[in-house]
């Protein structure tokens, strides 16, 4: 069995309720600034304290992309490289994640069902930091390959 | 002046896009990003996520998935539409003060051409379907800005209103990828706001 074998996640493996790694993002300015520079959110509200104090915030904070970015590799931890993501909903911030401070993303299966001869899976999905969850609930919806598939 | 009457002129100015909602504010042309998908850049785009997915690193593995190169991380729909910071022939910046801004950026609301001017702006929002996974090598592009919403409001960190917009994501064959609905707070800061009440 290949290493990306052994790392794929089947839709009858699943259970609703079921929990996925939590993974968590200590938020620096190195890591703030390599994001900005990755994802192409210069705003200076992300990597210029100074900056973002004077728009209000208390400190430079995560750009929406980084923040984006961390529930999809939550959910691709878990699904594998097999699995598909179909949406994501209720992506919300609810407060900024300062430079500082450590977001965490949790996430739990929802539901799952075949549709179409597909595993559709549901994931209930969160990002939280010091202050609580500053970063939906919302759901993202992905497919898994079935056991079945791979004799045919 | 009272509180109340400067409550209502500053939420009176809203009223021009609160009109608009509905309106496609796009030229009718697709806006692509400034580059099409590359390895190098996807993988500048995991770094910071210590993102380790096969697909998006390994072209062997993503062939063998059915893909003809690496696959740009979904949420990279946001990043590849960006159009480009700077062209040829312009100038970016202008200005040797500490926290100057460039002349022009394609992450704000400058282009608006309705409403109050506003200098604070971020994101809030988003929800996206997405049809199938991007290639590199592929080019995409916002096709469409249609206005869903605009609510004004005052939040902790100034007066401005709450806009959503939605658009699809196409490559340059006009085949879409992904249909993305994001919403935006574009606002005037406290400290401006309480200098021009005063």
């Amino acid at each position: 069995m290949t290493d990306t074998a052994a790392r794929q996640r089947y839709f009858e493996d699943v259970a609703v309720g079921e929990e996925l790694p939590s993974v968590a993002y200590p938020l620096n300015v190195y890591r703030l600034v390599m994001a900005a520079g990755s994802n192409r959110d210069f705003n200076s509200i992300h990597h210029n304290t100074e900056y973002a104090r004077r728009t209000g915030a208390k400190e430079m904070y995560a750009n929406t992309s980084f923040l984006l970015s961390t529930w999809e590799r939550c959910v691709r931890d878990w699904i594998g490289p097999a699995g598909t993501i179909r949406s994501i909903r209720g992506f919300r911030m609810r407060s900024f994640n300062y430079v500082g401070d450590t977001l965490r993303v949790h996430a739990s299966v929802a539901d799952a069902r075949v549709e179409d001869g597909a595993g559709v899976v549901e994931i209930a999905i969160r990002g939280e930091n010091s202050s609580g969850v500053s970063v939906g609930p919302g759901t993202v919806e992905v497919t898994l390959p079935r056991r079945g598939e791979e004799q045919e | 002046m009272t509180g109340s009457t400067r409550t209502e002129d500053w939420k009176a100015e809203w009223q021009p896009v609160i009109d608009a909602v509905g309106r496609d504010f796009s030229s009718g042309q697709t806006v692509f990003g400034a580059d099409p998908v590359e390895r190098g850049a996807i993988r500048r785009y995991l770094e910071p996520l210590e993102f380790d997915c096969a697909l998006h690193t390994d072209p062997e593995a993503a062939r063998a998935a059915g893909f003809d190169d690496v696959t740009m991380p979904y949420t990279g729909v946001l990043t590849w539409t960006i159009p480009p910071m700077w062209r040829p022939g312009e100038v970016l910046f202008d200005s040797d003060e500490r926290d100057a801004q460039p002349v022009r950026t394609p992450i704000n609301n400058q282009d608006m051409p309705l409403g109050p001017k506003t200098t604070g702006f971020f994101g809030t929002d988003i929800d996206i379907d997405f049809v199938r996974p991007v290639v590199a090598g592929e080019r995409i592009g916002r096709r469409g800005n249609r206005l869903l919403s605009c609510v004004p409001k005052e939040t902790s960190v100034g007066r401005g209103a709450f806009l959503k917009w939605e658009s699809d994501v196409v490559t340059e064959n006009g085949e879409v990828v992904a249909r993305i609905r994001i919403g935006t707070y574009a606002y005037v800061p406290k400290n401006e706001t309480e200098a021009s009440d005063d």
